[in-house]
């Protein structure tokens, strides 16, 4: 469904990506783990346009991707959660959930309802500027805005940073359920051992290469991995 | 006397008020003060006469003098919303990912360029607008009104009403203000940023426009430097208000043309200049953020 080859993007002088290759299928968890710096959140926003590759390629569905405008590949059904979130802070909940259907407005009373199923706390807020939601509740809302474009592919970078661990699990849950629904997930994530339980799939990235990839149950037994991420 | 005065500085400060939103917007999306913005209020002012001339020579504006005002404001808007357009696009877009002085230095150029541009091809002496409203105006416990001024202050009234609701209700209102409140955000949901920075230039210019033709109108004489002075009040306004705050620049305008009409009634006339920056400074220095620019706590 996703296949990034030959990723390279650079910050600068900075060289961020030096040549990644990543493939995500339809229907499967994937998930990004490595070191602060490896190149995770990078690839990310590669993905969403907000960073232009300096070559390599982005195809989608068969399509090349690589260097459009992020509102295009939104468009084409990629939505991402950022890390730290980054809801829209004085706008109230309900409104950055409707600009999260802003290039898919279709069935938008059935999305909502949905998203309020999933996080009935957002449904009580919803008038309450997005800034005064507690970190888990921004989290929340974040997921559930990402989710109004309808999107075929989620990518979410760091979900569970600075978060209780009641609410970690809750999260965690909640990429279970978007899964279990059809949803396709690439996941950035520190909570390495979190993640690769979840992940069908995971990519080991170091210094802007990928070190490591196999499954997710194969990762979490290997001996270099254990060590590095899982302190063990 | 004081009514008078009151009733005088409402109609200026409403002015002050329409221009000070251009620089407010841009500024909430761009963080950048738009310095050429008062130069659309000049090209507005010269527009208006154009005109107004050309329906006074063709007879239009003797056979129905509303009506051809009306147009004359809304061709007046049309042509100066597609040089807002087009100065963002020439001289700022270029320049996005640039250091912050960069545009400043830009916007500087454009007013500077625009101020020649006008002087050369209108000349240095100030022109008339052609047709002065009649002297009706409405009297009532002891102060009067003008015809025009009405107009003034309902027209002003309207377009911050109308762009309140913009902001507040509309889809494109509420893609402004998430671009003004996180950029890169409003792209990963799928707003197209560029379009949105243009729509903020095209009505910030188009509300100029539209002061330039009532100024105009009400002081009858317009000359290629007008747009200094009356951006360089409008900016104060929008300052005084809590720049980046819509709210802000209407009440910070209405505030200062009411201080510049009291100080110049009560005070003295010759310093009418004066007072505008005098509330600046204190205003400044009670409540830095402005009037109404609180600065909101932000969780990440």
């Amino acid at each position: 469904m996703l296949r990034l080859s030959g990723l390279h993007t650079s910050y600068g002088p900075v060289k961020a990506l030096k040549g990644i290759d990543i493939e995500v299928r339809e229907g499967e968890i994937v998930c990004l783990i490595g070191s602060n710096g490896a190149g995770k959140s990078t690839a990310l926003m590669t993905i969403s346009g907000v960073l232009k590759p300096d070559r390599g390629e982005i195809e989608f569905e068969g399509q090349r991707i690589e260097g459009a405008a992020p509102d295009k590949i939104v468009g084409l059904g990629i939505s991402q959660v950022p890390e730290g979130r980054r809801i829209f802070p004085r706008l109230s909940v309900l409104e950055n959930l409707e600009l999260g259907a802003f290039t898919n407005n279709a069935g938008y009373g059935k999305k909502l309802d949905h998203i309020f199923s999933l996080f009935p706390v957002l449904k009580e807020r919803s008038k309450q500027p997005g800034g005064t939601l507690s970190g888990g509740e921004q989290q929340m809302l974040a997921i559930g805005r990402a989710l109004m474009a309808a999107p075929k592919m989620l990518l979410l970078d760091e979900p569970s940073l600075g978060l209780a661990p009641i609410m970690v699990s809750k999260i965690f849950k909640t990429i279970k359920e978007i899964n279990n629904e059809g949803g396709t997930v690439l996941l950035v994530e520190q909570n390495a051992r979190a993640a690769l339980r979840l992940a069908n799939r995971a990519y080991v990235l170091e210094s802007g290469t990928v070190k490591l990839h196999g499954t997710g149950e194969d990762l979490l037994h290997n001996e270099e991995v254990r060590k590095a991420y899982l302190g063990e | 006397m004081l009514l008078q005065q009151l009733i005088n500085g409402l109609t200026v400060g409403c002015v002050y008020a329409v221009i000070a939103l251009g620089y407010t917007m841009v500024y909430g999306i761009l963080e950048f003060i738009n310095f050429a913005h008062g130069e659309i209020y000049m090209l507005g002012a010269y527009f208006g006469i154009v005109f107004l001339s050309l329906f006074t020579a063709s007879g239009f504006a003797a056979s129905n003098f509303p009506l051809a005002f009306a147009l004359t404001v809304l061709f007046t808007i049309l042509f100066c919303s597609a040089y807002g357009f087009a100065i963002e696009k020439t001289a700022y877009k270029p320049l996005r990912n640039a250091p912050r002085l960069s545009p400043l230095i830009s916007a500087i150029g454009i007013s500077i360029f625009l101020q020649n541009y006008v002087m050369i091809t209108q000349g240095a002496t100030d022109k008339v607008f052609p047709q002065r409203f009649g002297d009706a105006s409405f009297h009532f416990m002891g102060a009067s009104v003008t015809g025009l001024q009405l107009i003034i202050i309902l027209a002003s009234g309207l377009m911050m009403l109308g762009l309140h609701l913009f902001i507040k209700k509309t889809r494109t209102g509420k893609a402004m203000r998430a671009t003004a409140q996180d950029m890169t955000m409003a792209s990963l949901v799928g707003i197209n940023v560029d379009r949105i920075i243009s729509t903020t230039f095209v009505i910030g210019a188009g509300l100029a426009a539209a002061a330039g033709v009532m100024v105009a109108a009400y002081y009858g004489l317009v000359n290629y430097s007008i747009g200094y002075v009356a951006g360089i009040k409008a900016f104060t306004a929008a300052v005084l208000g809590g720049i980046g705050n819509i709210p802000g620049a209407m009440l910070g305008g209405i505030v200062l043309g009411l201080m510049e009409s009291l100080g110049s009634a009560y005070i003295s006339a010759e310093y009418k200049d004066v007072y505008a920056f005098i509330i600046l400074i204190v205003i400044l220095l009670i409540k830095p953020a402005g009037l109404l620019g609180a600065n909101v706590e932000e969780k990440v």
